[in-house]
């Protein structure tokens, strides 16, 4: 083999499998990553209200529990909230909804609620432990514990709107 | 007035960790089990925190550790790595206490083991490869030059006798040179 031919063969051998890596790792959208929590049990918490009555998740058992990481700055988390006053009053007690702030100021929650009303129970979560337990990104996020307590989904895309949620519900068979 | 107002900031911030540590212990605890360290506080406490904090990705930024980062995802857990180091977990426990909710995504430095290995071993493997074949072609060459006969002189070369000859004889038959200098 001639010496030029045999160093862009080891040059290409080389450079090819960066190329494959760079191209591969950089359209990976790193908040896209399954969470390590999904078929593991819940992480536990029991959080205040916005009236102080404290919920305690292992308290919920027996009924599967949608999670939602929500904020007021957050557009999206805006399109969701009709989303899950719709889902609350079509689901009713067959499934648990909470909705946990996430770096948000009380004040503002309470205002908001106040104007659009409130689906399942507002907690908050200082310091944002909780969110920092179920390896929350950013908001919306949110998850799906069966009845069992144990983890089954977590989206971070928005469900804009009910058909998006039972759409979403129906995959894990807790549909209407 | 300052001071009072440090006062009363730490004392609030100490209220809320000591509500919040109940929940991390607990967390904590069914992770990765009893602390397998020292309780710090102090210096050393701050200086391990933020030593580990500089080891975790912030899940909210491009490339920067939940140390360096000032978003309000870092500093939270960076209070929480804190508040773990100051219960006697170790930085290794720390860690993995937020590899398990977030994946290995949260280390900075992937673990070398497995395909990670790829990571380490590819950046020098590919600097020796390199340098051995910057090695070779600087070598190689000269080496080349050496054993190959280069082309003879004019002098020599049988090819150009003809033309030798005739040099030779235009030079014998013509004038001397005219001097140019005045």
């Amino acid at each position: 083999m001639k010496p030029r031919v045999l160093v862009l063969a080891v040059g290409a051998l080389l450079t090819i499998p960066v190329i494959v890596f760079l191209a591969i790792g950089l359209r990976h959208d790193p908040h896209q990553i399954d969470s390590p929590l999904i078929g593991k049990p819940a992480p536990p918490f029991a959080l205040a209200d916005l009236e102080g009555n404290v919920v305690r998740l292992e308290d919920l058992r027996g009924t599967p529990v949608l999670l939602n990481f929500w904020a007021t700055y957050c557009v999206p988390c805006v399109a969701e909230h009709k989303t899950f006053m719709t889902g609350e009053r079509v689901l009713g007690e067959r499934l648990r909804l909470l909705g946990v702030i996430y770096h948000d100021e009380t004040s503002l929650i309470r205002r908001f609620l106040e104007q659009r009303g409130e689906w399942g129970r507002t907690l908050v979560d200082p310091g944002s432990q909780v969110a920092i337990a179920y390896g929350v990104y950013g908001v919306p996020e949110t998850y799906l514990i069966d009845a069992e307590g144990i983890v089954i989904d977590k989206i971070t895309w928005p469900l804009v709107t009910p058909e998006h949620l039972f759409a979403w519900l129906g995959q894990h068979g807790l549909a209407r | 007035m300052k001071r009072l107002i440090l006062a009363c900031l730490l004392l609030i911030c100490g209220g809320a960790f000591a509500q919040q540590d109940s929940e991390v212990g607990t967390n904590a605890l069914i992770v990765v089990g009893e602390p397998a360290g020292t309780p710090l506080s102090g210096a050393a406490l701050e200086e391990l925190t933020e030593e580990v904090a500089g080891r975790m990705r912030c899940p909210v930024c491009q490339g920067l550790s939940v140390a360096d980062s000032p978003s309000d995802a870092a500093v939270a857990m960076k209070a929480e790595v804190r508040a773990l180091l100051a219960a006697g977990y170790t930085p290794a426990q720390t860690v993995r206490y937020f590899e398990t909710s977030y994946g290995e995504f949260i280390r900075l430095a992937p673990k070398a083991e497995g395909f990670n290995l790829v990571v380490w071993i590819a950046p020098v493997a590919m600097l020796l490869i390199g340098a051995a074949i910057i090695a070779w072609r600087l070598r190689g060459p000269r080496a080349a030059v050496a054993e190959v006969p280069g082309p003879a002189s004019v002098d020599e070369d049988p090819d150009l006798a003809v033309y030798r000859e005739r040099v030779r004889q235009e030079l014998a038959a013509a004038p001397p040179a005219q001097g140019t200098d005045a």
